[in-house]
């Protein structure tokens, strides 16, 4: 009987352990998750832009090391969003910084072309990838 | 998107924002679901009145990853339905000053592939630099078709509060 009641027991404290680990599942460390897709900032855009649907099943929630000159360092507030040029006119991809990475940013400047890491969610005016970090910068 | 912007060519002034925040609140007695999105791409067409936006669900944000990954995988779908999108009109565009007031805004939001009409408030003010527009309203889950399994019925509350602050600047193509 007493052996019972201890298997019980562990299983019902692994149980409550397993639930609660997962209730607190942290999110997503970009940095250490390996990458998806290696693209460049104009191939992606296009992809997004000839045809949108298929290009959501391709990149949503992958993570995207893409390639780009920098048009746009932008600081708001403690969020930075960098913006990479592509050949269209009014569209570009658009990359934001977890906030550890807001201070490495201070040393990209226009022009410069950078590779960024991070989570691709969608195709608005622009391709926008979130929880972003710089892989290299030359 | 690509086609209401080409819509709006003959418009003489045109605002624009791609930062916009929208927010939810779910308050339950058990607990509280909020979510922020920072990403959110609205349009106004100062001559038409007209506002057009655009939201990547994908982009609401959630302190707990498991929350972010339940509302992306069961409730809203969003690999089915990756964007939430609100077309309208902003009524007496041209009483907008540089004080701010409450401006009433009437238009088609879509979620989960579920269009309904809406009519919210915004406090707006407009100066050169900037058309502002904050608000929030409520909006109900079984108008969007969004499906609460009963496990966590009293964990989600149905009537969930929608608040969003846009500050668009002016924008020449």
């Amino acid at each position: 009987m007493k052996k019972i009641t201890i298997y019980i027991l562990i299983i019902g404290l692994l149980s409550i352990f397993i639930g609660y680990t997962m209730y607190h599942k942290p999110h997503i460390n970009v940095a250490k998750k390996p990458v998806d897709i290696n693209i460049t900032a104009n191939t992606l855009l296009a992809n997004f832009s000839s045809d949108e649907t298929k290009a959501n099943t391709k990149y949503l929630d992958k993570i995207i090391a893409v390639k780009g000159m920098v048009t746009n360092v932008e600081f708001n507030g403690e969020k930075v969003a960098i913006s990479l040029q592509t050949k269209e006119d009014f569209g570009s991809v658009v990359c934001y910084l977890v906030k550890d990475e807001v201070k490495k940013s201070a040393a990209i400047k226009e022009g410069q072309e950078v590779i960024l890491k991070g989570i691709c969610t969608g195709f608005l005016m622009d391709v926008i990838l979130v929880k972003c970090v710089i892989m290299n910068s030359k | 998107m690509c086609l209401f912007l080409v819509s709006f060519t003959n418009g003489q002034e045109r605002f624009l924002t791609k930062k916009g925040m929208i927010s939810f609140f779910s308050e339950t007695p058990i607990e509280n679901i909020e979510a922020q999105n920072n990403q959110v791409l609205s349009i106004v067409d100062a001559t038409s009145g007209k506002m057009a936006i655009a939201i990547l669900m994908k982009s609401f944000m959630f302190k707990k990853a498991l929350m972010q990954e339940h509302f992306n995988e069961n409730y809203v779908e969003s690999d089915k339905y990756p964007k939430a999108t609100f077309k309208g009109d902003i009524i007496d565009f041209e009483t907008i000053t540089t004080s701010e007031r409450s401006i009433a805004i009437k238009g088609d939001l879509t979620i989960h592939g579920k269009t309904k009409e809406i009519t919210i408030k915004a406090l707006t003010k407009k100066t050169d630099a900037v058309l502002e527009m904050t608000g929030d309203f409520f909006i109900n889950l079984t108008d969007f078709d969004v499906k609460i399994p009963s496990i966590v019925k009293n964990n989600i509350s149905e009537k969930i509060k929608v608040s969003f602050r846009f500050q668009h600047k002016p924008y020449k193509k």
